[in-house]
């Protein structure tokens, strides 16, 4: 099915924690106003919109409890926990754990002695603008370690999900982050933004590029009083992203703030982020590969002989 | 005896064959333009440049030979052969008292 | 045996194109330029041009340079105005792609573009001798005197540049018979489009390049005033039979038709597999990226001489398709095939950072220029079919080039 707007994030604080791919680099504490917290879940509630609260370190006034518990809801920063090192053990079942390449195959083996504590872990990569080739075969082996472990504990039937490597396992389609199409985000001063990178961007007032006169930082896609609207929102649209359309790292986050930072072009994505996804890719194929002789019966997975779509976009 | 700069094709060669004259035909032209910047100065490139002009008319000339030998063209006293880059047709052309049409 | 090159069109579409933006000065300041930042300071160095030289030639084996054949553009402003500097550029270029063997030396051109001002200054006309057998060069002439003079005004003034291009046009002619001239149509320029074209085909250029500028400058009923010089110019044509010898790029065969997102899904434009630099040494997707093409957006800077191209920057221009670009309306479209677009102006016109959102002004003028059309192959294959010539044109027609930009 095509996707369509389920989910309203809603940025409680400038400082709510970051929890995918952009630090947040505001500093300054700024909550959102209670009204405009109202407002943002009665859109959520006339849209049909599943609630994401995103917490910051500190504790909100009471006040805004009650409001926060009209809705049904999931707190981010506080049912999930985000964290920016890895723990030596883990004491929720959901984490996302914020993290540098280089951090991640320093400590692969940290990470993987956490998974059979945990329902879920999503690993978000910091810093896949730095990703170098050179790195390809160290990435390979961090998640051939954290496979292991992985094949292990389903064989034990044990399931704990890692984003990277067992949700390609299930998938048998696009998968993506959807930012603009699934999720939206509200911002403290109640404007929307694709998501959390580009309130930041605007806030930092990095250039939208849109006037080389004026260096332009806005990116807000609409406010509470006159609803959403996307320019060109059909280019977040997998069937407008022609390296995306065809390609079968389905669990790939496809981030669109990347792909403006990098490519500039929203449905574009990097060199690295199709590397880094098809490395993922290639490890859950052998995971499945693995499991299937276990047992498991799970959907094919092909074999490739390219780790960037890119380069064989012609045979397309 | 037919008028000044008659035409006719002649044959054709195969689109390998004339991508292999078309190499050396541009090459030609670039070594001898570049011929016309370079000096006895510039005594390793001057000397390099000497021996390809030499090595590439021989293999230019190799090539009509070549073919003609292959294809039996047609000639003719005072003409010459031509090659349609686009189309790989060889024509001959006659200047005066030429006689290719008889 | 006398070998002879009956090669008029090179390489079309294969070779690489590398556009050397040498000076952003020009004499003139014509009304439609899209050069919207034209200005005098910035000209291109010897160091730079060499910097950009020797990163092109020493990547050879990257995909961006792997193509076969190569075209040096040289463009401004007007490129003339830096012969001494593009004649170092070009005795440099072939100098290294012969001491490196680089296999561009096996095929290569040096093209321009110029306002044909100071096409016979001694210093021009040397270079011409020098590079003879790699040369192209097009001078813009946008027909009679009055058109030509409406927009191509000298800067500073409103003198019209007519009389100082038109005195060129034998030598030019001469020395390049096979060449063109590229006209642009803006709204001002429709009631003279007639008049000029025959114009041009009388000053003996025989290959009339000719397109509306991309640009959101139509009025109301513009459509119908270009169709009326279409018509007009289609019914010259035939009547006088100078079909048999020249072409204009306005009326061509592959026009009209809808086409197949799946099987006709190509991009029109070549932007991505071209590399501009310019003085600063910034390398772009194509010069219509650089800052002085551009009304509103940065500038799509790809890289530079010193740090290389960013591949990641070149990724959505290598990707586009017709299709994903275009409007619900345009894969619809019935007439869809010919209707050309800009890169660029799609960018400096889009709603978002992107290459992925195609500029439509020029629709209606497009569908006039299929009616347009239609009814001159419809009227010239009659007529040449009742004279029993249909075959005979067919197999020696003149062709238009794929001159798009």
């Amino acid at each position: 099915m095509k996707p369509y707007l389920q989910y309203l994030v809603i940025l409680l604080d400038d400082t709510s924690v970051a929890y995918c791919h952009a630090d947040n680099p505001l500093k300054e504490r700024n909550l959102m106003p209670i009204e405009t917290l109202k407002k943002a879940i009665l859109f959520g509630m006339k849209q049909n919109l599943m609630i994401q609260y995103v917490y910051p370190e500190y504790e909100l006034p009471a006040e805004y409890n009650e409001v926060i518990e009209s809705i049904d809801n999931l707190k981010i920063g506080r049912d999930v926990k985000v964290t920016n090192e890895v723990p030596t053990a883990v004491d929720c079942d959901n984490i996302v754990l914020r993290i540098k390449i280089k951090d991640l195959i320093a400590k692969q083996y940290d990470i993987a002695a956490l998974l059979p504590s945990v329902k879920r872990m999503n690993i978000c990569l910091t810093d896949i603008e730095t990703f170098k080739d050179e790195q390809i075969a160290e990435y390979k082996k961090a998640l051939n370690t954290l496979s292991t472990v992985i094949v292990n504990l389903y064989k034990e039937q044990k399931h704990p999900q890692l984003n990277i490597l067992t949700d390609r396992l299930t998938l048998k389609e696009m998968h993506n982050c959807e930012a603009g199409i699934g999720n939206i985000t509200i911002a403290p001063n109640g404007k929307f933004y694709l998501c959390p990178a580009f309130y930041y961007d605007e806030k930092t007032g990095v250039s939208n590029k849109m006037n080389h006169k004026t260096k332009d930082a806005s990116r807000s896609v609409g406010d509470l009083e006159n609803g959403l609207c996307i320019p060109n929102k059909q280019l977040l649209e997998l069937d407008h992203a022609p390296l995306c359309r065809n390609c079968d790292a389905y669990h790939c986050n496809r981030c669109i703030w990347l792909n403006q930072k990098l490519t500039w072009d929203n449905n574009t994505p990097s060199h690295q982020q199709c590397v880094i996804a098809h490395l993922e890719r290639n490890a859950a194929r052998d995971i499945s590969a693995k499991l299937s002789k276990a047992g498991y019966n799970l959907p094919e997975i092909k074999e490739i002989n390219y780790i960037d779509p890119f380069d064989v976009k012609e045979e397309w | 005896m037919v008028k000044n700069m008659e035409k006719k094709k002649v044959g054709q060669v195969t689109l390998d064959e004339k991508n292999e004259i078309q190499t050396l035909f541009e090459r030609k032209n670039g070594l001898a333009e570049l011929s016309k910047i370079l000096t006895a100065d510039n005594a390793d490139l001057y000397e390099k440049l000497v021996k390809d002009m030499g090595e590439t008319s021989t293999k230019f000339q190799n090539w009509w030979n070549r073919m003609a030998d292959k294809y039996k063209w047609e000639s003719a006293k005072n003409g010459n052969w031509e090659i349609n880059f686009d189309t790989c047709e060889i024509f001959l052309v006659c200047g005066t008292e030429c006689n290719c049409n008889k | 045996m006398i070998i002879q090159d009956l090669n008029d069109s090179w390489q079309a579409g294969t070779a690489k194109n590398i556009t050397f933006i040498v000076t952003k000065d020009c004499q003139l300041a014509c009304k439609y330029c899209y050069l919207v930042g034209k200005n005098e300071t910035e000209r291109m160095t010897w160091e730079t041009a060499k910097a950009a030289i020797d990163y092109i030639l020493d990547h050879e084996e990257d995909r961006n340079f792997k193509q076969e054949s190569v075209v040096f553009d040289f463009i401004g402003g007007e490129p003339f105005l830096e012969i001494d500097l593009i004649d170092k550029i070009c005795d440099y270029i072939k100098s290294e792609m012969f001491r490196r063997n680089h296999h561009w030396f096996n095929s290569y051109r040096f093209n321009f573009s110029t306002n044909g001002i100071n096409y016979d200054s001694e210093k021009v006309q040397k270079f011409i001798e020098k590079n003879r057998t790699h040369l192209s060069i097009g001078i813009t002439i946008d027909g009679t005197k009055r058109k030509h003079d409406l927009n191509r005004v000298y800067k500073g003034s409103e003198k019209g540049s007519y009389d100082d291009v038109v005195r060129n046009i034998p030598l030019w002619t001469k020395q390049f018979p096979e060449a063109g001239t590229k006209v642009t149509i803006s709204s001002a320029d429709l009631p003279y489009i007639c008049e000029s074209v025959l114009h041009l085909y009388d000053l003996g250029i025989k290959q009339v390049n000719i397109n509306c500028v991309f640009e959101d400058v139509w009025k109301e009923g513009d459509d119908q005033l270009f169709e009326e010089q279409l018509m007009e110019l289609a019914d010259k044509i035939i009547d006088g039979g100078k079909y048999e010898e020249n072409a204009c790029s306005f009326f061509s065969e592959n026009m009209g038709k809808p086409l197949d997102c799946k099987l006709q899904n190509n991009n029109w434009c070549g932007a991505g597999r071209m590399l501009a630099v310019d003085a600063a040494g910034n390398f772009y997707p194509c010069t219509r990226f650089a800052q002085y093409s551009l009304r509103d957006k940065e500038a799509w800077i790809i890289g530079n001489t010193k740090d290389g191209i960013d591949e990641n920057k070149l990724r959505p221009f290598l990707t586009l398709d017709r299709c994903t670009q275009s409007t619900e309306e345009c894969k619809d479209c019935e007439v869809a095939e010919g209707c050309a677009w800009c890169q660029g102006e799609n960018y400096d016109a889009a709603k978002t950072h992107t290459v992925f959102e195609r500029a439509t002004a020029i629709c209606k003028m497009h569908k006039a220029r299929v009616r347009a059309n239609n009814y001159y192959w419809n009227k010239l294959y009659r007529k040449l079919e009742l004279e029993g010539k249909r075959e005979e044109f067919e197999q020696n027609k003149p062709t238009n080039k794929t001159d798009i930009c």
